[in-house]
């Protein structure tokens, strides 16, 4: 029977390739958006992620970036750069606004950087030099490459205009890039005086960021401090959130689809093979025998339709960033295995109604057919 | 006393309901033994396919009971059937029905996949059945390149891999030119007298009437003995069959006289011991 169903399935080469490239095809929109996806949560956390701070010091009650506000009085800021643990402290301001560049407008994250904080700007420049002057920028080098806003070019926020000085690189996000700017231009622009968003504190070699969080907490009032691994995860939950619903509904939707091209396969398959299945029938062919070579060659087609998609997303997905700049993506692991199972699904449900039909199929056509 | 190989008593089978009712067989009962030919003739429509069917437990009877090698088939329950079919029973049909992508080998050896108590030996036996039906070139064709000969000899091969006692044949004839034919019946005669299956054959064709043992004619659902009837053919000397000295192709001359043939293979055991054939 495993051979009849192995060798009938293959016999067709191309209804079985067309079908397995229709599944592929659902596959590859799942594993796609789920990539973008990923891509992008990971990168709307990408400035926390690669300053790095052992300790985030932030306003009482607020426990991440994203979406944020904050403030800090400069003085806690000076009472936790005293604490013996402490190696430095690097403040910044924080807003975010939208910005506009050449006719493009978009929401960023704006940092306001002292003169000296070079340790929370760009950890990666592609052209251009950092800030030194009042009303300088330094912008996303895919911002620029979108909105042609290049190095010498203009661009507002709020009120201002930023000479852009710098192109830094991954810093770019479609939902909200990292722009930096002096601080005392974010400071004109939030009209704040003596406070900070964010305080990046760095402990010294043998300091557990935990105990020193947790030390600040008790020295300094009405703050809030956490180790950099729980701001993040704080960070990327929120991000993720914020997308789930979507690439729950794209992938619900693309499954479906799949399904039901896998379901049209396998009822064109038992319709073609029907004569067939009467013959091995009459010829003695148990229903749960058929059920499973109905249920094999379900599975091989949806199979080879999973691993051309992971074929896909691991060969070309990861280069689509590089024609579409302004895309993140991130193809992982557990996306390709939460695929497996969606594919596992996928077969069942597309082998229900193929599975019902040869059930009901009567062995004596075989003496019509 | 020989015990019966298919035993059927009162057997009926009625389609549909009030008006549009149909009783396709109304209360047949037959018997045969191993080693015996039975052909059941009668006209379109007559209830063949439908007996075939339900003595090859493929379709329930409205009424009655089958008895297969002493088992009540019509007492068992729809799962255990299958086993019977592949275990009892051995099919051949009019169209052949081979399994397109299986080779020749693999379309013998099916039924033996069937087999609860798995393939022991069956290689060998598909050897055996192969070599003697004159398979042994064709083991790895495809049935898309075969002759309708051909594909009938495979398809009687897949009916004897399994060794099933009874051997239901449906117009096993009916898709061949009258020569491949002839030949065709020559294999099933030999299966029932040589190597004493039952075979139950239903057949439009009135040239194998004189190689059977018995002949039933069924019509309106009913059926009767019927006596041989006298054709006007000359007898293949050979297997006594009757073939049409118009229309024959194969024809030896011996001691002044012309022989006919309805096969190849009665022609070659003529000419191989023509003494043994001439009265």
């Amino acid at each position: 029977m495993l051979k009849w169903a192995w060798k009938s399935l293959f016999s067709q080469k191309g209804s079985l390739i067309g079908s397995a490239a229709g599944i592929a095809c659902a596959f590859i929109l799942v594993i796609f958006f789920d990539a973008v996806w990923r891509g992008e949560t990971e990168q709307i956390i990408a400035y926390p992620n690669n300053v790095k701070p052992d300790v985030w010091v932030m306003q009482s009650g607020v426990g991440n970036m994203h979406m944020a506000m904050s403030f800090v009085w400069d003085w806690k800021a000076d009472k936790i750069a005293s604490m013996p643990e402490v190696k430095n402290v690097t403040p910044i301001l924080y807003l975010n606004n939208v910005i506009r560049a050449g006719d493009t407008e978009m929401f960023a994250f704006i940092v306001g950087l002292l003169p000296d904080a070079k340790r929370a700007g760009p950890w990666a420049m592609s052209a251009g030099r950092q800030i030194q002057n009042p009303r300088e920028a330094i912008i996303p080098d895919v911002l620029s490459h979108i909105t042609g806003v290049k190095i010498g070019d203009t661009l507002s926020i709020t009120d201002k205009e930023f000479n852009v000085v710098g192109l830094s690189k991954g810093t770019f996000s479609s939902a909200n890039s990292v722009l930096f700017v002096p601080f005392s231009d974010l400071e004109d622009i939030l009209s704040s005086s003596g406070t900070y968003s964010y305080l990046l504190v760095d402990a010294h070699d043998n300091v557990e960021p935990k105990v020193l969080a947790s030390k600040i907490m008790e020295e300094v009032e009405k703050i809030n401090a956490l180790p950099h691994d729980d701001f993040i995860a704080n960070d990327f939950a929120l991000a993720r959130q914020m997308g789930v619903e979507v690439i729950v509904m794209m992938t619900v939707i693309c499954s479906v689809l799949a399904a039901l091209i896998v379901g049209f396969s396998a009822y064109s398959l038992v319709m073609r093979k029907r004569r067939e299945i009467a013959i091995i029938k009459a010829l003695g062919a148990s229903n749960i025998s058929i059920f499973y070579s109905v249920m094999i060659q379900t599975g091989i087609v949806t199979l080879l339709g999973f691993l051309l998609a992971v074929l896909f997303a691991l060969l070309v997905v990861p280069g689509i960033p590089s024609l579409v700049p302004q895309l993140t993506i991130l193809v992982s692991n557990e996306a390709l295995m939460q695929l497996g199972i969606i594919a596992l699904l996928v077969t069942i449900l597309g082998a229900i109604l193929p599975t019902y039909l040869v059930l009901r199929m009567d062995p004596a056509t075989a003496f019509h057919v | 006393m020989m015990i019966p190989i298919l035993k059927a008593s009162n057997l009926s089978k009625v389609f549909g309901s009030g008006h549009t009712e149909v009783k396709a067989v109304d209360n047949v009962s037959l018997s045969i033994k191993a080693g015996e030919l039975v052909l059941v003739m009668g006209p379109s429509g007559s209830g063949k396919t439908t007996l075939l069917s339900m003595l090859g437990s493929l379709l329930k009877p409205s009424q009655g009971n089958i008895e297969i090698e002493g088992i009540n088939v019509t007492e068992l329950k729809e799962s255990d059937l299958p086993n019977i079919r592949a275990l009892k029973i051995g099919f051949i049909f009019q169209t052949f029905n081979l399994l397109d992508a299986l080779t020749v080998e693999e379309n013998i050896l099916f039924p033996s996949q069937l087999r609860p108590e798995g393939r022991v030996g069956v290689k060998n036996r598909a050897n055996r059945l192969i070599e003697k039906l004159g398979l042994a070139h064709r083991r790895n064709a495809f049935p898309s390149t075969l002759s309708g000969g051909e594909k009938q000899r495979v398809a009687i091969a897949r009916a004897l891999i399994n060794e099933p006692k009874l051997i239901l044949a449906d117009e096993p004839t009916g898709n061949l030119d009258s020569q491949t034919g002839q030949e065709v019946m020559m294999i099933l005669h030999d299966i029932a007298r040589d190597e004493g299956y039952a075979v139950i054959m239903v057949t439009h064709d009135p040239r194998v009437e004189d190689i059977a043992d018995r002949i039933l004619w069924l019509e309106d659902g009913q059926l009767h003995d019927r006596k041989s009837e006298k054709h006007s053919w000359v007898k293949d000397p050979v297997c006594g069959m009757h073939v049409d000295e118009w229309t024959a192709n194969l024809v030896s001359q011996y001691k002044g006289k012309k022989y006919y043939f309805c096969s190849k293979r009665c022609h070659e055991r003529f000419e191989n011991n023509q003494e043994s054939y001439v009265v």
